[in-house]
């Protein structure tokens, strides 16, 4: 009897708080569960700035797009033969399973589904936003979302302008993806893709603030006037140079001194080595990608790992000094302010000095700038047979501000855009407008050094489709 | 009671003789099996603390007070025997095996079993086999000791975690690798390290305090271990007391280690010829120059000099152990000091042990085992970890790839570097290489430091005879500190401006058992052991730490120094529990029938709610035919005397997925210096574990009266439930972590099996006085197919650092097989190399390329795309050795002893990526093989001709078939030498036994792999990308020269 009673209460032991419950259910303690994500206004404002983070990541907006776009052309010379850093892409021989093709892909389509999610969550949020905030907020996502699809296709499809968009542009996904489903997407065309990021930036344009409120959130998030701006890029892309002139005039007074009559002031600075210095946020800046010690682009990603020489950089890439733009006779060396981004260096290379601070790469990164804008409706104004004297001052606005002296006279036509393109690869080098440029015009990509030019239609005219999007997508389809 | 009067009267006995006089009484103990010594036998004066241990040919010498009769000879898997000393001065003692449990004792999952009467699979390695060897892991010791067990050493670098698979690949998903229980507590396992000094927490268990260490490997052996026993469990038992006289050990050894099998690069002179002809070849200026030292002299530097070095190592060992009737005790500390080939790399560690066991009544007992280590490793970056093989500042490939004509030093004593963090190009006109290594061992350092608890207390009662209670409690606390310091002069801290970041993990784990275990026996020939519990384990993972930028001056060398930045960097808060129940019942008929049934329910925090708990089982069969009198009486029974049958089933699972794999998550960071959050995980409630049905039939047999012993087993694993990070297409934008895209989500939905067979022999080959030979052999094959994946026609491909893709998974090949383009030697009309398409149909098409030329041309010249992998690869494979094995000879001649422990692998492919680097034309040094380019007047040469900066002819650019090697070899793992002094000379030293001995670790190599070494794998554990070699270094030969002392 006694050893009953002793098995009994061995066993009661033995399965008595032999199981805890609240040990088999954790809560992460460092993350959020998708179910409260959008519970307060607090979170929502912190899953939208997850956006901007994930849009500025240095894989893109903060840094490689805007280098890819550059190194393409003939405005550099690679230093370092390294893989990791652009090698491919700058001597065209990128492969689909090169990573910078399949990095800028994935890392673009993670803001777009993002964006998505984002979209669809405060849509179905009641009662936390106010109905004004909750649009403010999903137009600031679609702005996010045009802007991804923009750089997708200057990259991974043919330009607009060959063929009014009938190329295969990109897989339109504009609802969340959050499961094993839907892999499988076809390309929509350029065209319609364009179309899109149209819808997604008019949208934003109706219903983003006049302005954020501060210099700082007026550079680094979208307001009314950063879509109008982008619309003057997009229509430049498209060539519908109609569009960028109505679009560009919402910005733009019709005379000297050019600013934005509505929305934030946007105006060209003076001094243009002022928009490159902290803290970044003249009216010049449309939309910047912001960084600090704690938010850097990371490794061999910011503008200035690439650019700047040791050790500020890791000096991927110098100046192209024999065909590159600061050996072009429209630039003046002497006399201009932007030959202060010109730095020679001990090893005999000069290196671009417009994003300086290093080893930490804190200088923003130049998404969108008013002068672009000048420049678009300069362009567009020649092109579409408006006012040529408006576009001549308007390059002039632009390029005086830097050259005093140096104001174009009595030009028009083709030699008036050729100017303004010129200008153009002056004012913009290293923010990743180069290729845009030579492709939404059709041209060749000049050669450099031991590198050939590449004919427009070839093969590596543009860049290969990401070899993971043709394995797991089965209605993808290959560039070449 | 009785034994409480016998113990008072050992006691008074002892107290009795203290001031006695005493003799000398020596003799020998043997088996009467076989009629040989049998070493390590206890020795004791009966009713005296006077005793001995017998040394390696079963001699003894003990001290014999006045009064003794008697002697008590006493050893595991024999009865003790009581001996009268009467006169002799010389006493013979046969010992016979002890028929009540059938020989050896093995431990299996809660409790120990005879060996005869084992069913499920599992090996033993004795700890004797683990002592010596000049290794930081025991893990690393089995290598070759055990059938179905594949040990790969992935690389060079100290405590490093070896590729462990217990018959094949398991996962591919999840680990592979097996589950670790120390003394009944499961530790940690993995590189702890956050840095490049790697940290397999395992070398925190000190060889030499190992008694054995069993391998678990079918399902009836591991369904006990359930939902964690998927990929084999290993179970270590570490030393405990025996009654019997105190005894102390003295374990050491001193050594030099070196790297062998470097490669034969261009020297300077070779280096500039084919540099500059590649420069002509593309059309370019010549850009190699000689550089003239401060002597005139061409500078030539062996990069490797730079790099590599001779370390020395040391280990000291010192076990003291001993016990009474009711108290044992093992008492152990340890030093070991090790230098590796690398320089910078070392390895330090310090332990101590102590193990108790104490009858506090007949009926209780309760014990102790507590371990504390105390592990120091450190690294530079040696680029040959897991995802370190592109790293330009990997040590692997400096030598490789840096310019030959450039010096180390300029004359002025400084750095050779250039302001652009690059090794100083000399005379040459362009790069000349990434880095140079002598700044970065010069001022970089990186430690991963441990302080380990280990431990256990147990009570266990008898309540009624048979039936015992035992309660374990065991805590396994692991605290991990990682250091780094990048100096900002060069390297990696370069970017940073310098660079120091320390983190600090901490890992907490407590573990209850609870079982109920009866044994009872059913008249004469009925034996019934019936086994409930539940264990109940949780584990806490802290890590917190920050990084520190810009330094402020280079006088700092440490995080605690001036920068101008500080960030977080590290963290991880995370937890899990496991809670299961458990039983086994074992049946013995007649010695005869053996059944064994096992079960276990697991429930696991990381799963969602419904999907917590599993089951498993597993169960065997044995039948022991030379029981029957058929046998013993057929005349078969003279050769072979034991025979066993033995069938096995099961179900297990792998439950190695990460702590919330299941739930939807959002992480955060920061936009400017605002705070986001980011979706970053897709929720997933359906995952669960994965289940691997195991099937095993095999025989177990003994002839020539044990002088043989042997198994052979058929295995069968089907692995199903497989969890599959499913690839979705990147434009879903499913994240892959908190900043990454192309995310993937984990699925349970593949399968895949393993078989083949394993077979491991023990020969007493030659048993005379003076001579001895002992021979182990283990054969297995293996043979691993992937039987589904999410879809048909579905592929895994797995990345080597992120980079190269070469390893490929899909159904109806094995797990990670290689995935490249198919290439055709070297075209001798134009020095290109010869690459094959494949048209529409299937059909070859052979295309050439010409770099910078007219790059991808048919044989006929005609443009063409450039051949990729997914349109145009072939698979070639298995990446896993299909067959290998161990041969573990000793041979003994009086007192001498000669060890050589041969280990075997091949059937398997590697990706020799380090060979398309050895042949790149970039700046980068080149394999002397490169001399035989194709030139016009070598148009048969066997490289391609040199084209500057041409990094796709020989596989730089993707994967080709060039690059492919068999991975077949045969390595002499251990050779040794030792002598062990005569019994006549050991006991004037009044010591029981000493031997000297020498060895070399890694001796010979035989293999026709091109690469440093064929064990290589540059993706560490990575189930589905094994075999690819990609700059890391191979493994070191180490010499050493010890001692074993016993007293």
């Amino acid at each position: 009897m006694k050893n009953i009673i002793q098995v009994l209460l061995v066993g009661g032991l033995l399965f008595a708080s032999s199981c805890n419950e609240d040990l088999l259910s954790p809560i992460p303690p460092t993350t959020f569960s998708e179910a409260v994500v959008f519970d307060t206004p607090e979170r929502i404002q912190q899953t939208l700035n997850g956006l901007y983070s994930t849009m500025i990541n240095g894989q893109f907006y903060g840094g490689r797009y805007q280098v890819y776009n550059d190194i393409r052309a003939e405005e550099f010379s690679n230093r370092t033969t390294n893989g990791v850093t652009g090698l491919a892409t700058w001597q065209h021989t990128v492969v689909s399973t090169t990573n910078e093709v399949e990095n800028l892909w994935s890392i673009a389509y993670l803001t777009i589904n993002r964006a998505n999610i984002f979209i669809d969550g405060v849509s179905k949020t009641t009662g936390i936003l106010e109905a004004e905030t909750a649009q403010n907020y999903i137009a600031q996502a679609r702005f996010i979302r045009g802007l991804s699809y923009f750089a997708l296709l200057q990259l991974y499809a043919q330009p607009y302008t060959s063929n009014n968009g009938a190329s295969p542009g990109l897989p339109l996904r504009l609802t969340p993806e959050l499961d094993n489903a839907n892999n499988d997407m076809p390309r929509a065309s350029v065209a319609e893709v364009y179309a899109q990021i149209i819808s997604d930036l008019n949208f934003a344009e109706t219903n983003l603030a006049l302005s954020n409120g501060s210099p700082y959130t007026n550079t680094t998030r979208a307001h009314r006037n950063t879509a109008i701006a982008l619309k003057t890029r997009v229509y430049m892309a498209m060539g519908q140079y109609g569009n960028v002139i109505t679009e560009a005039n919402k910005i733009v007074s019709a005379t000297a001194p050019f600013t934005a009559a509505s929305g934030v002031g946007h105006a060209l600075q003076d001094e243009i080595l002022d928009v490159f210095s902290p803290p970044y946020t003249t009216t010049e800046s449309i939309l910047s990608a912001p960084f600090t010690e704690l938010a850097l682009p990371g490794t061999q990603n910011g503008l200035g790992s690439y650019y700047n020489p040791g050790p500020r950089g890791i000096g991927d890439y110098s100046l192209n000094m024999t065909g590159g733009i600061f050996t072009n006779p429209a630039f003046s060396a002497a006399n201009d302010a932007r030959s202060a981004w010109m730095i020679a260096n001990t090893n005999g290379f000069t290196y671009l000095n417009k994003f300086p601070r290093g080893p930490q790469h804190l200088d923003f990164a130049p998404i969108l700038r008013y002068s672009e804008v000048l420049l678009n409706l300069a362009e567009a104004l020649v092109r579409d047979g408006g006012d040529q004297s408006r576009a001549l001052a308007l390059l002039n606005a632009v390029r005086t501000r830097s050259n005093e002296n140096g104001a174009y006279t009595g030009i028009s036509g083709q030699a008036l855009i050729d100017a303004i393109l010129t200008e153009r690869r002056i004012e913009f080098i290293g923010e990743g407008l180069r290729s845009f440029d030579l492709l939404r015009t059709g041209q060749d990509i000049p050669g450099k050094e031991n590198v050939g030019s590449v004919a427009k239609g070839s093969a590596n005219y543009i860049w290969p489709m990401s070899a993971n999007e043709l394995l797991f997508n089965k209605a993808m389809t290959p560039n070449n | 009671m009785k034994k409480a009067l016998l113990l008072m009267f050992l006691v008074l006995a002892v107290g009795m003789t203290v001031q006695a006089q005493s003799r000398m009484v020596n003799g020998k103990v043997i088996s009467s099996e076989d009629r040989s010594g049998i070493p390590g036998v206890n020795v004791l004066v009966r009713g005296t603390s006077s005793g001995t241990v017998t040394d390696l040919d079963g001699s003894f010498s003990v001290n014999v007070p006045q009064g003794a009769t008697e002697l008590t000879i006493s050893f595991v898997g024999f009865s003790t025997k009581n001996v009268t000393i009467g006169n002799r001065d010389f006493v013979d003692v046969t010992l016979d095996p002890d028929v009540a449990t059938l020989g050896e004792v093995v431990v299996v999952g809660y409790g120990a079993q005879s060996k005869k009467t084992v069913t499920g699979a599992i090996s033993s390695v004795s700890g004797e086999q683990l002592l010596n060897v000049p290794v930081q892991s025991f893990d690393q010791a089995l290598q070759g000791k055990v059938a179905g067990v594949n040990i790969v050493t992935p690389n060079g670098v100290l405590n490093n975690r070896p590729v462990i698979r217990v018959r094949g690949v398991n996962s591919l998903s999840l680990s592979s690798y097996p589950l670790i229980v120390v003394d009944g507590v499961p530790t940690y396992t993995g590189d702890l390290s956050g840095n490049s000094a790697a940290n397999n927490p395992l070398a925190n268990i000190n060889p030499a305090d190992i008694q054995s260490v069993e391998i678990l490997k079918d399902a009836s052996a591991t369904a006990i271990y359930g939902s964690r026993a998927s990929n084999g469990v290993i179970l270590v038992t570490t030393k405990r007391g025996q009654e019997g006289a105190s005894r102390i050990t003295y374990d050491s050894w001193v050594g030099v280690t070196e790297p062998v099998r470097l490669f034969d690069l261009l020297n300077a002179e070779e280096y500039m010829t084919i540099k500059n002809e590649a420069r002509r070849n593309a059309g370019q200026d010549d850009a190699f120059f000689p550089y003239l030292d401060a002597n005139g002299n061409v500078v030539d530097t062996n990069w490797y000099n730079e790099v590599m070095r001779k370390g020395l190592g040391q280990s000291h060992n010192l076990g003291i152990t001993g016990g009474n009737a009711r108290t044992n005790y093992y008492f152990s500390t340890g030093y070991t000091s090790q230098e590796g080939m690398i320089k910078g790399n070392d390895f330090e560690r310090m332990t101590g042990r102590l193990n108790i066991d104490h009858k506090v009544f007949d009926r209780f007992k309760v014990g102790a085992t507590m371990n504390y280590t105390n592990t120091v490793n450190r690294a530079p970056n040696t680029g040959s970890l897991p995802g370190q093989g592109f790293n330009t500042s990997g040590l692997g490939r400096i030598p490789l790839i840096s310019a030959p004509n450039v010096p180390v030093f300029l004359p002025d004593g400084s750095y050779n570097i250039t302001p652009n963090n690059q090794l100083g190009q000399g005379n040459n006109l362009v790069q000349s290489g990434f880095v140079n290594p002598a700044p970065i061992l010069d001022l970089n350092r990186m430690s991963s430091v441990n302080n380990h608890l280990m431990g256990s207390v147990y009570g266990d009662v008898e309540i009624i005879e048979g039936l015992n209670f035992r309660s374990t409690y065991g805590i396994d606390r692991l605290t991990v500190e990682d250091q780094t310091f990048y100096t900002s002069l060069h390297g990696d801290g370069f970017g940073s401006g310098g660079l120091a970041a320390n983190t600090f993990r901490t890992l907490n784990r407590w573990n209850l058992q609870n079982t109920l275990n009866y044994g009872t026996s059913f008249g004469e020939n009925i034996d019934f052991n019936f086994l409930v519990g539940n264990e109940q384990q949780y584990t806490q993972d802290e890590r917190w730490g920050a990084q520190r930028t810009v330094i402020a001056d280079s006088f700092f060398e440490s995080y605690q120094g001036n920068f101008t930045t500080i960030v977080p960097t590290g963290n991880i808060q995370s937890e899990n529990y496991l809670v299961s129940f458990f039983s086994r019942a074992n049946f013995n008929f007649y010695n005869k029938f053996l059944v064994s049934l096992n079960a276990r329910r697991d429930g696991y925090s990381a799963f969602a709610a419904g999907n917590k708990f599993g089951n498993f089982y597993g169960g065997s069969l044995g039948y022991i035919m030379s029981e029957e009198s058929f046998w013993k009486n057929s005349s078969i029974s003279r050769t072979v005397n034991y025979f066993r049958l033995r069938t096995s089933y099961g179900l297990v699972g792998n439950n190695g997925v990460g702590n919330f794999a299941s739930s939807g998550l959002y992480g955060t960071g920061l936009y400017g210096s605002d705070p986001t959050i980011l979706y970053s995980q897709p929720s997933n409630p359906a995952l669960a574990w994965e289940t691997s049905k195991k099937t095993d039939h095999g025989i177990n047999f003994g002839a020539l009266g044990d002088r043989i012993e042997g198994e052979i087993t058929w295995y069968h694993n089907l692995v199903d439930g497989l969890i599959l990070p499913v690839p979705q297409a990147p434009s879903k934008g499913v994240p892959g972590g908190v900043m990454t895209g192309s995310g993937s989500i984990d699925t349970n939905i593949g399968s895949m099996v393993n078989k083949g067979i394993e077979m491991a022999i023990t020969y007493k080959a030659i048993s005379r006085p003076n001579f001895k030979w002992d021979v182990s052999f283990n054969f297995s094959t293996l043979r691993n197919e992937v039987l589904s994946l999410e879809a048909e026609g579905s592929q895994i491909l797995s990345a080597t650092a992120g980079l190269e893709t070469v390893n490929i998974t899909k159904v109806g090949e094995s797990v990670g097989s290689l995935y490249v383009v198919e290439t055709r030697g070297v075209n001798p009309d134009n020095g290109r190399r010869i690459f094959v398409k494949r048209g529409p149909a299937g059909e070859e098409i052979l295309v050439q390329y010409d770099h910078l030329g007219t790059r991808w041309t048919t044989l006929d010249g005609q443009p063409t795309t450039q051949p990729t992998q997914n349109a145009d690869g072939i698979i070639m494979g298995p990446t896993i050795p299909t067959w290998f094995g161990g041969i573990d000879n000793t041979f003994r001649f009086k007192n001498f002893d000669v060890g050589v422990f041969i280990q075997y692998s091949g059937g398997n492919y590697i990706y020799n990526g380090t060979k398309a680097g050895l042949r790149d034309m970039r700046f980068w040094n080149n394999h002397r093989d490169v001399l035989d380019r194709w030139t016009p007047e070598n148009p048969n040469g066997s490289i391609p001709r040199v084209v500057y900066t041409d990094n796709i002819s020989n596989g730089s650019a993707f994967p080709i078939s060039e690059n492919v090697e068999k991975g077949d070899f045969l390595r002499v793992r251990n050779l040794s030498l030792g002598y062990t002094l005569p019994s006549h000379v050991t006991q004037r030293m009044r010591i029981s036994n000493a031997r000297f001995y020498g060895q070399v670790q890694n001796a010979f190599l035989l293999t026709k792999y091109s690469g440093s070494d064929p064990e290589i794998s540059t993706n560490g554990n990575t189930p589905s990308a094994a075999g690819v070699d990609r700059n890391s270094l191979g493994q070191a030969r180490v010499y050493t020269f010890g001692v074993n002392i016993g007293i």
